[in-house]
């Protein structure tokens, strides 16, 4: 492990992750250039364009599932809903009311990431299977409606004629250049999606499809995260329907129906939800396979439905993940990054109250597991809470950190009252946390997780890229992993991942840093290594609350320690006292009272 | 020759290895106690031997049987069951169904005869029989194990495998839990026992290893057990005579 | 208006038992494996295929082709477990829902392309039309339909309740780990509730055929049913899957005559929806745990 003198002593060279607005841009306008050269070679009309401009407009579609399912983890089965919503914003607003192509896109864009947000409304109570079941639900109305509101959408018939934008001297009545459109959308649509990943909100929505109660103990606020992803996704969906309609000049129900979505969800999966480049693989793959599966005639979809199945058991990263999977290495880095002080809320041994915990009582059913616990954290000290298996020690920390709603009893952060305040908003106050049982976004690197700690909200430097990968990695200097930041974090030891956890809450410049069981697993040389870090946080005066067995460490740090049993306090006071009281002593040991000492 | 002999066990979670070359035996008829702080690798020994573990090397034989590769289910009708920790009793079921589903691993045994070691289950556990008809989720810790101890039983196993029975329990019904894993004993089954709860552990056992971090720190009997410094220390830490002294010199570097 | 209270009321308990029987098949699963199958509904349109192909083409009479099919379909349930649930059983939720709505899609297509999109005809169980009693006409195929289901609910509770194998599979159904600590072969109980699953769908598929006809379409139609059903009886749960079946069928048919036809399905797409957001864990739900 390294201290962060030598850290801060070798130049360190790092890809910086979105720390740079700008990124792509110039290989953005290369493809749009290049796209634009292209197109201008296409056929102004027939098979081929039809061919290419489905692709490019479903492709649009397929990036909005990326963002939803890749990087969010929520599965949507009704991105062809919002397809149409779009399609027949257009349809609609440009035939029947005459609209300007464009107010008409707004407006069912509009549409369908209204839907979208409402959607995404709906996870506040549901995950999984739920959530898909409505999106079913969700898409079987918008077909029905489709095909039933005749008034307003010309039922079965669908709508003819649809005009296309118009645009002094760009000729967009033209098929190529209509493509040339669509084609210059779908790139920055790909840019954009691109981009997002490595932005504080694509992190967070990463870090909610990784784990979504460690997300929100880093201060995310896990419900808006999802409501942006169905919104976007809704958006990308209603764009690309939008232009759809355009493109083909005539739109009914059954193009948006149920297996239209599944043909979308297809397409993302075979090419990789994970990236929009792999989006655009899987598209284009999907709408050329009829092409070359012409000669299966009739049996075509059957064998569709048997690739998704085959797709999933046999490419679970899809297409692009098997290539950048074959590729990913920890790759070398450039660029400098200066170190930033890590922990810039330094605080003296103050005695002042840091967390306040009175009369906590958490009660499972009939079980009390926590029965009227009073503890009180003070500024700068490193605060042990210790107790047999099963003393309630773990369920103090999520009652303290939001996870579980206590029965009873009042916690306080800083003199504030936080008793009712959800996760993420604790985290936002300045409290933090590690897991027993670790909880790192197994699908991000090692800085990725650890710069999600920094961007917590409440953090000084939270609204500064740069200065998030600055402290991310004096973070990871600080346990000794920065060599390791490039590194997928699942690749990583258990107790290296522990030290990622740990840098996660450092990077976030916590008030009060709550570590659940931190030397749980780890090996002798690693506990040592554990004791030493621990003893250098205390040396920066950082107010610690753990939780642990092991008496070694506790002793070697704790500057007070509390005892638990039963879910009551059986202890409080200095460690000498505590250590030496014969009620811990049989507690532990499970000794009766007198023999204690003997 | 022991009943159960293992040697050099390695077992691994994800990038954790757990368990690193653990070495020990069990005679028949003993009761041997597996003591050790969390994260010590007890109950992934346990875990092991019963074929919850998938990644394991090294030697694990049963009665002249290596266990490695089988399945849980193949292990139990060898002859040992498995009591895990938490206790594991099915919330859905009543009591009666819970010990009676004990007798899965005994193939050919009609339905009559194991209602019948059922009811002579209630015998040997008195308190249970008026939770006869009872679910699962509405028991007591200590009801809970009764019937995760019947439920073990009724397998008839040569070998009993007890995690942390006393875990969570308060201090009348642990002993009341040791009561009966003594009279286990008197049956003639043979008992490995994982434990927090050393005083106890040690109390009813023949013999007991201490592991420390996937490894044999050591073993013995009883009262050398209880009288080794190192013992006390890796249990207790500073309980054990420590002082706060250490944190209080930490305290004073900057 | 009122006087059609009670046949209404008839007709829709009818249809709500297909539901109810889809649904029990569709909870099973989600108890057993974990797994929400998409390709529930699939399961029935099967089940009428089946039927199709041995009365009508090999010309078996009814009461042979009824016990065949329940077989065909149990084995079949096996197959598609070993295809869409065991390769993927260690990867969580998502990848096995996926891969049932490629096997919904597969199903559909491999029917489609042998049989086209012309329905086909069953008769129906009986050859008298019903009877008449206190006013309301007792159509033969739905007084079958909800006699069948009640025996099929019965037959299953006495299998869970009174019989070992029952035991076994409500124990593994509540904790796979321990059953198999017990000596419980856990493949086996899943294997045996997907085939258990299939069945039930293939006989609801075959009781509803003569209403319905034969179509490939059939499937999707009586999946979204089966999924509505369960969140309103409460996700998992099994009398509420046969309750919340009825229920749907019931306010489906009042819908469709007091509404409006053609959004007939669509009411119970609202009525899914309702449940969803504002009584998530439906009529008999068990609390959802808090767990960190």
């Amino acid at each position: 492990m390294s201290s962060t003198a030598e850290a801060a002593a070798a130049p360190a060279t790092l890809s910086v992750p979105s720390a740079r607005a700008w990124r792509g841009l110039p290989s953005l306008a290369l493809a749009i250039v290049a796209v634009l050269v292209a197109s201008s070679f296409a056929p102004t009309s027939g098979y081929i364009l039809n061919m290419v401009m489905q692709a490019a407009t479903y492709a649009i579609g397929v990036a909005g599932l990326v963002v939803v399912l890749g990087y969010c983890g929520q599965i949507s089965l009704a991105q062809a809903a919002f397809f149409g919503l779009g399609a027949y914003g257009v349809g609609i607003g440009a035939t029947d009311y005459g609209l300007p192509f464009l107010v008409a896109l707004l407006i069912g864009v509009g549409v369908a990431t209204g839907f979208g947000i409402a959607l995404g409304l709906a996870s506040l109570r549901l995950g999984g299977h739920y959530l898909a079941m409505v999106t079913i639900s969700f898409q079987q109305i918008v077909t029905l409606v489709l095909t039933n509101w005749i008034g307003l959408t010309h039922g079965p018939d669908g709508i003819k004629s649809i005009p296309r934008p118009s645009f002094p001297g760009l000729h967009l009545d033209r098929g190529d250049h209509y493509l040339a459109l669509c084609l210059v959308v779908l790139m920055v649509v790909t840019w954009y999606a691109w981009r997002l990943k490595t932005s504080r909100l694509g992190r967070a929505m990463q870090a909610v499809r990784d784990n979504e109660i460690a997300a929100s103990t880093c201060g995310i606020d896990v419900f808006r995260t999802k409501v942006l992803a169905f919104g976007i996704s809704a958006l990308l969906g209603g764009l690309g329907g939008g232009l759809f309609a355009g493109a083909f000049a005539y739109i009914s129900p059954d193009q948006f129906a149920f297996g239209e979505s599944i043909v979308l969800l297809t397409m993302a999966l075979l090419g990789g939800v994970q990236s929009p480049f792999g989006a655009l693989l899987g598209t284009t793959l999907l709408v050329l396979l009829p092409e070359w599966l012409r000669f299966l005639k009739n049996i075509y979809l059957a064998v569709y439905g048997a690739a998704v199945i085959l797709i999933m058991v046999f490419l679970p990263d899809g297409l692009w993940g098997l290539v950048t999977n074959r590729l990913r290495r920890a790759t070398p880095i450039e660029g400098t990054v200066p170190p930033l002080p890590l922990l810039s809320q330094r605080a003296s041994a103050s005695g002042e109250p840091a967390l306040e915990i009175a009369g906590l009582a958490k009660h499972f059913g009939g079980l009390k597991a926590l029965d009227g616990v009073d503890l009180t954290v003070r500024r700068g000290a490193v605060h042990a809470l210790i107790g047999p298996n099963g003393s309630g020690k773990t369920t103090f920390i999520n009652v303290a950190t939001g996870l579980y709603r206590p029965t009873a009893g009042r916690i306080r952060l800083a003199g504030q009252d936080l008793t009712a305040a959800a996760p993420h908003e604790r985290t936002r106050r300045g409290l933090a946390r590690t897991f027993q049982n670790i909880r790192v976004f197994r699908g991000m690197t090692v800085l990725e997780n650890v710069m999600i700690g920094a961007e917590r909200p409440g953090n000084d430097i939270a609204e500064q890229p740069a200065a998030v990968v600055g402290r991310a990695l004096a973070a990871l200097d600080f346990v000794g992993l920065r060599g390791d930041a490039n590194r997928l974090v699942g690749t990583l030891s258990y107790g290296h991942q522990r030290y990622v956890e740990i840098a996660r809450a450092l990077a976030g410049n916590p008030h009060v840093l709550l570590l659940d069981e931190p030397a749980a697993g780890l090996n002798m040389t690693e506990k040592g290594e554990l004791g030493a870090l621990l003893r250098r946080l205390k040396g920066h005066g950082l107010t610690i609350l753990i939780v642990d067995h092991d008496m070694n460490l506790v002793e070697q740090v704790a500057d007070h320690i509390t005892v638990l049993n039963f879910g009551r306090r059986i202890a409080d006071g200095s460690p000498r006292d505590v250590l030496s009281d014969p009620d811990v002593i049989a507690a532990y040991l499970g000794e009766p009272r007198e023999n204690a000492l003997a | 020759m022991p009943l159960l002999e293992i040697a050099d066990l390695r077992a691994r979670y994800g990038a954790a290895d757990v368990l690193k070359g653990l070495s020990l035996t069990v005679a028949e008829g003993e009761i041997v106690a597996l003591l050790g702080s969390n994260g010590a690798g007890k109950s992934t020994t346990l875990r092991s031997i019963s074929g919850l573990v998938p990644n394991l090397s090294g030697s694990l034989v049963f009665d002249g049987r290596s266990l490695i590769g089988l399945k849980p289910e193949a292990i139990v009708r060898l002859g040992i069951a498995h009591v895990p920790e938490g206790r594991r009793v099915f919330p859905g079921l009543t009591v009666r169904e819970n010990i009676l589903l004990g007798g899965s691993n005994r193939r050919g045994v009609p339905r009559r005869q194991l209602e019948r070691e059922t009811d002579d289950m209630f015998n040997f556990f008195p308190d249970l029989r008026r939770l006869e008809h009872a679910l699962g989720w509405t028991l007591s810790g200590g009801q809970l194990q009764m019937v995760a101890v019947a439920r073990g039983m009724m397998a008839k196993p040569r070998m009993l495998l007890l995690d942390e029975p006393s875990l969570g329990l308060a201090p009348l019904i642990v002993q009341q839990v040791f009561r009966i894993i003594a009279s286990i004993r008197e049956l003639g089954t043979t008992v490995l026992l994982v434990e927090q709860n050393a005083h106890m552990a040690l109390s009813v056992a023949d013999r007991g290893y201490v592991l420390e971090t996937g490894s044999l720190l050591v073993s013995g009997k009883p009262d050398e057990l209880w009288s080794n410094p190192e013992v006390r220390a890796a249990y207790l830490g500073g309980l054990a005579g420590g002082t706060g002294a250490t944190a209080e010199a930490e305290r004073a570097q900057p | 208006m009122l006087e059609l209270v009670p046949q209404l009321l008839f007709t829709g308990l009818g249809i709500g038992a297909i539901y109810a029987l889809v649904a029990l098949g569709f909870v099973l699963l989600i108890r057993a494996a974990n797994v929400v199958n998409f390709a529930q509904g699939e399961f029935s349109m099967l089940g009428a295929y089946m039927m199709v192909v041995l009365l009508s083409i090999l010309g078996l009479p009814y009461f042979v082709a009824i016990p065949l099919a329940v077989v065909g379909m149990a084995a079949f349930g096996i197959l598609f477990a070993g295809a869409t649930y065991w390769p993927l059983r260690h990867r969580g939720q998502l990848p096995v829902i996926i891969s049932t709505i490629g096997a919904s899609i597969f199903l559909s297509n491999i029917v489609l392309a042998t049989y086209g999109p012309s329905p086909e005809v069953l008769p129906g169980l009986f050859d008298s039309p019903g009877l008449e009693i206190g006013g309301v006409f007792m159509d033969s195929q739905y007084l079958a339909i909800i006699v069948i289901t009640a025996l099929l609910v019965l037959l299953q509770f006495l299998i869970f309740e009174k019989t070992l194998l029952g035991k076994k599979l409500q124990a593994t159904s509540q904790d796979k780990e321990m059953a198999s600590l017990l000596g419980i072969p856990v493949a086996v109980m899943v294997l045996i509730t997907f085939g258990y699953s299939a069945a039930l769908g293939g006989i609801a598929g075959v009781l509803v055929a003569p209403i319905l006809f034969v179509s490939v379409g059939m499937g999707a139609l009586i999946s979204l049913k089966a999924f509505a059903a369960n969140i309103i009886g409460g996700f998992g749960n099994i009398p509420g899957a046969i309750l919340g079946g009825l229920a749907l069928g019931v306010v489906e048919t009042f819908g469709a005559a007091f509404i409006s036809v053609p959004y007939k399905d669509a009411i119970a797409f609202a009525l899914l929806l309702l449940f969803l957001l504002i009584r998530p864990q439906g009529l008999f739900g068990e609390k959802i745990s808090e767990k960190a």
